[in-house]
């Protein structure tokens, strides 16, 4: 309801350049916005999931379950599920309706990455550490696994020509050196996109689970994957210190008019610092996937290019410490990184300056002297009920105020029969990070298992925080 | 007897600044004549004579001209015609008597369209929407004439002046609450009692649901929100703490995470509901706030006070977007937003209802018939007409207390009043609408007689007894 009003350059501004806020609860080791943008899901070091109010910029909702690092965060379409993976080699599912586990899932390593289908929330996939990739369906309270390929399709022989054994033999143990890092969905889940060690992207079908499409695109492992919002262009970060963009075919017309040959990936563009030979840590779309963000391994800085020419636009600077995961906010222009050292949540944004002519009607802001003409009648002395009565004959508008514009906004719209957190009035707020105690410079340790495990000790350990806190740590470190 | 209720409301009337509060002084910004007039507003307490400015030299501002309303009448009348659209009923189903009374009307106005426009379907012509028109207006025959609104419960109970009165969410509860600290929940069914909230140490102001219907927000006198659990019956154990004056009035964010304040500090305070903390002051006014809304979907929050300014301001920024104020200043009591947002209600206390398109800083309709002077009434908007028939623009109504005790419900449009409510014994402070699940529609009010009175309306079929 407020674009109206905003002022329109503030609104044509889309990449963030200031850092406004630091969020922090516990060390944060991964983020995701909801698909509204109105809650960020942050996974801890301790295995606690944070759910922050963007609004308000406080905890909506504290998720405990885990007891290890949480990997990857995933966000069903309407925001009532959350996927998350951790190194504690389980998945849980959780509903956000009650903060309840819908399900738990283990596996016999630990998780990469485990994302959601688009639409539906009971199905999944996870690519696991040194271990193939599976499909999880969870709609059943047993979990039915079904792995998935990890070696690039090879071309089919035809029909009646031998293979040689030794060919054979050479391409299965070239196969077997494949493993898959990375797998996300396509747009409408028919279709799964997995990265492999050798840098290969496969391309398989969710249904069938095979492998419809493989093609090379670089030497190094593929670390990250992910699609923007229009979901046809890839992001794919690789650990030869380039991001490539690919922009990839319109995957739901198979079948239809297009065959699995025909498919072609095609690298857009290559982003990297040819100077300082960065690696980067992660990477993002931005919300319209106009621009890609990457943090900088070693390095406090998060760059910003446009994909139009493939410049690089903006190096948001702030925090001094290293930055992991970056996380674009799906409708405004808002950056939101996780400091890998302190785990605070770094917000980078748009400040606009207020507007003075806002606070005083009778004023406007004109860029150089206008000369006032004065109307013909400006001056004319009305009685006061001529005036008033002439006014109240002119009112002979039909306003309309009920039906709503739905086109003004479309995640608005989405929202309105869209899932809604409830408001927990009673939620511990922590700030401190209760659980992890620094022991030393860069070394942390986890509190002693059963303290800070429900909310009221949480609040105690707060309480004490700002006073006793040194002390506290001391206590618990001898 | 001087309830807390009453001497708040008598001292806003009070505290309205005479002659110096001009936005344009405002606008100048000078602390020192800011507070200059503070403390004139404050002494002005003691021995208050109800003045106006009359702020002639104002006429000049573009957008209230009359020029240019006069434009604008024309390109919507213009337009309208090729916006009439055929109505989805049927011709018999229309004639009433509420019809015919209105039909030689009718068949003139036909004619004039019809010069104006051969694509229509005659048949459907007197059905179809009409346009008010600059000279006498001429109401679509099927549109109701008036509301039928009947007494359903008289709430007995508060010790003392009721101030703000609420439908819950789903309609199913009433809160009120009032000059004795007390909040009442009821149930809107029976009427019977269900809960009286006690805890605050001084009169209370407003009240409010959050959107999930749990939870009840009450301002008081005390300087305090307090949250009250309708589920358990229990208190919140955080009190919202921060505003140095009476809280006035107060508003949920959609989403129910974000409660907004208003306050006889002359700040607007957004929370954090869950903390229970301030998330952001915004210096908004230099009178007390005594209104404010937030929009339908969150973004929006609109604050009035006795300085007759109403500011809406961005809920994600804090920053102010626009400055409302009619040419003669008067003490804006109540602000709501309009069900799609786009419009704002304000009551001043020159005793007018008006609609503001705040996008463009006009006002587009002026409610009068109530008689307020001195009280900040509230009210809000409300929905008539049977539920099956498209109106185009939809049937809606705005609905004020009145300091003579009535209720008083105007067509949005026609401006006319569709009902007066006679009820009440003493002033109406705070009305509110509501719909039940199986789509009654329902009003509560409250007043200085102590009571809250439920209003439930007649079925349509009792509606069209014709015009007495």
């Amino acid at each position: 309801m407020n674009l109206s009003l905003i002022d329109p350059f503030v609104l044509a501004q889309d990449y963030p350049d200031t850092l406004t806020e630091k969020l922090r609860s516990g060390h944060a080791t991964c983020l995701r916005f909801n698909q509204t943008g109105d809650y960020l899901a942050s996974g801890r070091a301790d295995g606690t999931v944070v759910i922050f109010d963007i609004e308000t910029n406080g905890v909506a909702r504290k998720l405990q379950g885990h007891t290890r690092q949480i990997q990857s965060l995933s966000w069903s379409r309407d925001g009532r599920y959350l996927l998350t993976s951790s190194q504690d080699w389980k998945c849980i599912l959780w509903d956000l309706e009650d903060g309840s586990r819908v399900r738990t899932v283990r596996f016999e390593a630990p998780v990469y990455i485990a994302e959601l289908h688009p639409f539906n929330h009971l199905l999944f996939v996870a690519s696991l550490f040194e271990d193939q990739p599976v499909l999880v369906d969870v709609s059943s309270p047993k979990p039915v696994k079904r792995t998935l390929p990890s070696a690039p399709l090879r071309p089919q022989p035809t029909n009646g020509e031998e293979v040689d054994p030794a060919v054979a033999a050479k391409q299965a143990a070239q196969d077997a050196k494949h493993s898959t890092c990375v797998t996300i969905f396509t747009a409408f889940g028919n279709h799964i996109i997995a990265g492999t060690s050798k840098g290969w992207i496969n391309i398989i079908e969710t249904e069938t689970c095979m492998t419809i499409h493989s093609m090379r695109l670089c030497n190094g492992v593929v670390i990250l994957a992910r699609l923007a919002n229009n979901g046809r262009d890839l992001l794919v970060n690789s650990s030869d210190r380039v991001i490539r963009t690919v922009l990839m075919p319109d995957l739901s017309q198979l079948g239809i008019d297009f065959e699995p040959s025909a498919i072609k990936l095609q690298v857009e563009h290559k982003f990297q610092d040819v100077v300082n030979r960065l690696s980067w840590n992660h990477v993002t779309f931005s919300s319209t996937g106009e621009f890609v963000t990457a943090t900088t391994f070693m390095n406090p800085d998060i760059y910003v290019w446009e994909r139009s020419h493939g410049s690089l636009v903006k190096i948001l600077e702030g925090p001094r410490e290293e930055l992991g995961v970056v996380e674009w906010h799906p409708s405004r222009p808002m950056v939101v990184a996780c400091g890998l050292e302190s785990g605070c949540l770094y917000t980078w944004s748009i400040v606009s300056p207020q507007k003075w002519s806002a606070l005083a009607p009778d004023f406007g802001e004109v860029e150089e002297n206008v000369e006032y003409v004065e109307r013909e009648d400006e001056f004319d002395i009305h009685p006061a009920e001529q005036v008033h009565q002439r006014r109240l004959d002119l009112e002979d508008e039909e306003p309309d105020v009920v039906t709503l514009d739905h086109a003004e906004n479309v995640v608005g719209a989405e929202q309105a029969g869209a899932f809604g957190l409830p408001v927990l009035l009673d939620i511990s707020d922590s700030e401190s990070g209760e659980d992890i105690i620094a022991v030393g410079p860069g070394t942390m340790r986890r509190r002693t298992p059963g303290a800070g495990a429900n909310g009221d000790t949480d609040k105690d350990s707060r309480a004490g925080a700002n006073g006793v806190a040194r002390g506290a740590g001391r206590n618990r470190r001898r | 007897m001087d309830s807390a209720r009453p001497r708040t409301r008598t001292r806003d009337a009070r505290a309205q600044s005479p002659v110096e509060s001009s936005s344009d002084e405002l606008a100048a910004g000078s602390n020192h004549q800011d507070t200059e007039r503070r403390r004139a507003s404050w002494t002005a307490q003691k021995n208050f004579t109800p003045q106006r400015p009359n702020h002639q030299e104002r006429l000049y501002r573009e957008s209230d001209s009359p020029d240019e309303l006069a434009v604008d009448a024309d390109e919507y009348w213009r337009s309208s015609r090729s916006r009439r659209s055929p109505s989805p009923i049927n011709r018999p189903a229309d004639s009433s008597s509420n019809e015919q009374s209105h039909g030689e009307s009718d068949a003139l106005s036909e004619d004039r369209m019809h010069n104006g426009d051969e694509t229509d379907v005659p048949m459907h012509d007197n059905m179809s929407d009409r346009s008010p028109t600059p000279v006498p207006s001429v109401e679509a025959p099927h549109k109701p004439e008036r509301l039928n609104y009947k007494e359903k419960f008289v709430l007995r109970g508060h010790l003392r002046s009721v101030s703000a009165v609420q439908f819950s969410p789903d309609c199913s509860m009433i809160a009120s609450g009032g000059a004795d600290a007390a909040i009442k929940v009821w149930d809107t069914l029976t009427g019977q009692l269900i809960y009286t909230f006690e805890g605050h140490l001084a009169g209370i102001s407003t009240l409010a649901w959050s959107p999930d219907g749990q939870w009840i927000a009450s301002g008081s006198d005390d300087k305090t929100i307090r949250f009250w659990n309708v589920n358990t019956g229990r208190a919140h154990t955080k009190t919202f703490e921060g505003h140095h004056n009476y809280v006035y009035q107060i508003a949920f964010a959609p989403k129910g995470n974000i409660l907004v304040s208003g306050s006889y500090d002359e700040a607007v305070f957004i929370w954090d509901v869950r903390r229970a903390r301030v998330m952001r002051s915004l210096p908004a006014h230099s009178d007390p706030v005594a209104g404010i809304d937030v929009v339908h979907d969150g973004t929006l929050i609109v604050s009035c006070a006795l300085d007759g300014l109403v500011r809406v301001w961005d809920t994600h920024s804090g920053q102010c977007l626009r400055t409302l104020v009619h040419e003669d200043n008067p003490p804006a009591t109540c602000v709501k937003f309009s069900p799609n947002g786009k419009y704002i209600l304000a009551w001043t206390l020159d005793g007018c209802v008006r609609m503001w398109n705040y996008v463009e800083s006009r006002v587009i309709k002026t409610f009068q018939g109530h008689v307020n002077k001195k009280y900040s009434l509230s009210g809000c908007f409300g929905y008539y007409g049977p539920s099956d028939v498209k109106h185009n623009p939809p049937l809606a109504f705005a609905v004020s207390g009145s300091e003579d005790g009535a209720i008083l419900c105007w067509d949005i449009v026609s401006k006319k009043i569709l009902q007066r409510i006679e009820g009440h014994t003493d002033v109406v402070v705070g009305v509110h609408t509501g719909k039940l699940k199986h789509g009654t529609r329902m009003l509560v009010s409250c007043g200085l007689d102590k009571t809250v009175r439920v209003w439930e309306e007649a079925r349509e079929s009792q509606c069209q007894d014709g015009v007495p």
